[in-house]
């Protein structure tokens, strides 16, 4: 069993307190607001804004406008990408549920920030000896037997944290009762193998113009690492292989030059 | 008997415009890796969270490991296929292969982020992460290479013994070489296995690892012509015309196989190609420009048995090995962003130092190592 949050996007007012209660956790430094042309602020997730609220405006089918404000940090996938394409196994995922990374072992290769499917490991650019950082999910918190600092702080209970497979049965449960007000899917359930944030929402993330903005809906059910894994999987065979053919093309060629030679001795 | 000479090549010693260059570019280089390093990499790089990777692993990592291909390809046309006539090649190919591997793990340093940690692979394992193994192999192949340039060495210092140990495990050393070039030039192009969703189809193949393999021969293959070509010329010898042009056949040869993948790849995969746009743009001029074209011309026995005509076969399959790592890493990758990324004068300047300091330790190498067989140098 590992934990996990569920996102009822259709309850979360905008309010950002999320976005504070994590900046005042994880002590990272406030910086000068930025709006998008939708009034989210800061522009962009960065290795000093572990989540933020992403604010859209989209037409619901009777013709009316209305908010949806979607929280946006690390997933927290059950399987990984950024852990499997690690090359000093810096990233973890931790049986309890949380990603994460370790700051003694990264190198600075920034794999992770090119095979996360959600582009959410993000690098101290700023910095002259920087390190990857992101959402922890608050491991250190859940440690300790509390929620997540976001999960706490959010006023109108947008975001529940609790056990995955208890979530996952709230989430469908909700679904069930109020179809009018979701769009029929839990993001998170099966995506990419699973994560550990799971979301509702009133309108696909194609209608709220986020399948391109992290929240990608073409992703496929299989956790990315499998293709790596299976790459490495045959690695033996083909050192193998290729060690074997190597040595016997090696003497097989040479026993060949020499008979060549020799018949060429008789003949002349 | 292999002539004695005094000087290498008639202007030996002398200050040429092209070297007080190529001094000036290292230097730059220098300086502007040690402002790299003081100040990181967000002060002088154009990288972003949208582009985490840039020039210096499309150029020095992935074009660089390709072209550096010579040494295994060199190694296992003489070793493993017997054909012995082209061995005056293959001594150029392992300086130019060990050197590649050296520019490119300077490079690399200065990329990460912790660059003092480039050793962590080594006892932090991630068995199940393909650039792991890139590590691996990089590492202990680099290590294969240093002992080839070091039997080189010692044969110029007559440490006969020594040479003879060498000789009598060198079968061990091609083997090891080779396996460890077949995994990790092919496992270079599966790193992006695990990013289909960001590429463009062109290049998003399941097929990349094999592409890469390939295309690294080419890349290999390309460079040992031109460097015999280019060397000759600037130290006044005469080209291996009359091993060039059967070796040319070979790469021919390699290039018609690497363009069959490429159009079977892309038919299987079903991936339309007639569009227009930049990446399809680029696409069209790497499969029609950079493989068709080199494998074409360097099937003409006129073309293959002049001097110019080699240089211009092998310089494109060269620069089209460059442009589909471009591709790969960069122009597949663009379109997946509003965000665009062009190199820093930094990055640029630190790139090309890194190739003006190959070209002064080739030459240095190949004055000072018994590299190319009419000449030797004269001792005492």
């Amino acid at each position: 069993m590992s934990k996990a949050m569920l996102i009822d996007t259709t309850k979360c007012i905008g309010c950002r307190a999320c976005q504070v209660a994590c900046k005042s956790w994880n002590d990272l430094p406030g910086e000068p607001a930025a709006y998008s042309e939708t009034w989210s602020s800061p522009r962009y997730l960065s290795s000093h804004q572990y989540t933020r609220i992403i604010f859209r405006e989209a037409a619901a089918p009777d013709g009316s406008l209305r908010w949806h404000f979607i929280k946006r940090q690390c997933m927290h996938c059950l399987d990984p990408a950024c852990e499997s394409v690690c090359p000093v196994g810096a990233l973890k995922r931790l049986p309890e549920g949380p990603v994460v990374y370790d700051d003694g072992r990264c190198i600075g290769c920034r794999y992770c920030m090119m095979a996360c499917p959600f582009q959410i490991p993000k690098f101290e650019w700023g910095k002259a000896v920087p390190l990857i950082r992101k959402c922890t999910f608050c491991a250190e918190r859940q440690a300790e037997g509390l929620a997540p600092a976001c999960a706490s702080t959010c006023p109108t209970g947008a975001l529940l944290f609790g056990e995955r497979e208890e979530l996952l049965r709230e989430a469908r449960h909700r679904l069930g009762t109020a179809p009018e007000r979701y769009y029929p899917q839990v993001y998170g359930d099966r995506i990419v193998g699973g994560t550990s944030k799971l979301y509702l929402t009133a309108a696909s993330f194609e209608e709220l113009g986020l399948n391109h903005r992290g929240f990608r809906t073409d992703l496929g059910e299989v956790p990315y690492g499998i293709y790596g894994r299976a790459w490495m999987s045959k690695v033996p065979l083909v050192a193998l292989t290729v060690g074997g053919l190597a040595v016997g093309l090696h003497y097989l060629n040479r026993r060949l030059a020499a008979v060549q030679a020799r018949q060429g001795d008789k003949e002349g | 008997m292999a002539e004695q000479v005094k000087k290498w090549y008639p202007g030996e010693g002398k200050i040429t415009p092209a070297r007080v260059v190529l001094y000036l570019l290292v230097m730059l280089g220098a300086v502007s890796a040690l402002i790299r390093l003081f100040f990181g990499l967000g002060a002088t790089t154009n990288l972003s969270d949208a582009y985490p990777w840039g020039l210096w692993i499309s150029f020095d990592v992935l074009a660089g490991v390709a072209l550096a291909g010579g040494g295994f390809t060199m190694a296992a046309t003489i070793y493993i296929f017997n054909l012995k006539k082209f061995e005056p090649l293959l001594r150029p190919a392992k300086i130019s292969a060990f050197l590649g591997y050296l520019l490119f793990i300077i490079g690399l340093t200065l990329d990460l982020g912790q660059p003092w940690r480039i050793w962590h692979p080594m006892i932090m394992w991630n068995p199940q992460s393909v650039l792991f193994e890139v590590a691996w192999c990089v590492m202990l192949y680099t290590a294969v290479l240093a002992i080839d340039v070091l039997i080189l060495a010692l044969e110029r210092f007559r440490k006969e013994k020594l040479v003879q140990f060498f000789r009598q495990i060198y079968l061990v050393l091609v083997v090891a070489g080779i396996i460890l070039s077949t995994l990790h030039q092919s496992s270079l192009g599966a790193l992006y296995l695990l990013l289909p969703e960001k590429m463009s189809d062109l290049w998003a193949s399941q097929a990349i690892g094999p592409l890469f393999f390939v295309s690294a021969i080419i890349g290999g293959m390309s460079m040992i012509i031109l460097e015999s070509l280019l060397s000759a010329r600037a130290y006044g010898r005469q080209p291996e015309m009359n091993i060039l042009p059967d070796f040319a056949r070979g790469l021919s040869i390699v290039l018609i196989a690497y363009f069959a993948m490429k159009v079977t790849d892309i038919y299987a995969r079903g991936v339309n190609v007639l569009v227009w746009d930049r990446p399809h743009f680029f696409f069209l001029v790497e499969l029609v420009g950079t493989v068709g074209l080199p494998a074409l011309l360097l099937s003409l026995p006129a073309v293959r048995h002049s001097e110019k005509g080699l240089l211009t076969g092998a310089g494109i399959a060269a620069f089209g090995v460059v442009l589909n790592r471009f591709n790969v890493s960069l122009t597949s990758y663009g379109g997946y962003r509003e965000f665009s990324y062009f190199p820093s004068f930094f990055e640029i300047i630190i790139t090309l130092s890194l190739v003006a300091g190959g070209i002064l330790l080739f030459d240095f190498l190949t004055r000072n190592l018994p590299v190319y067989h009419e000449l030797t140098r004269e001792s005492g």
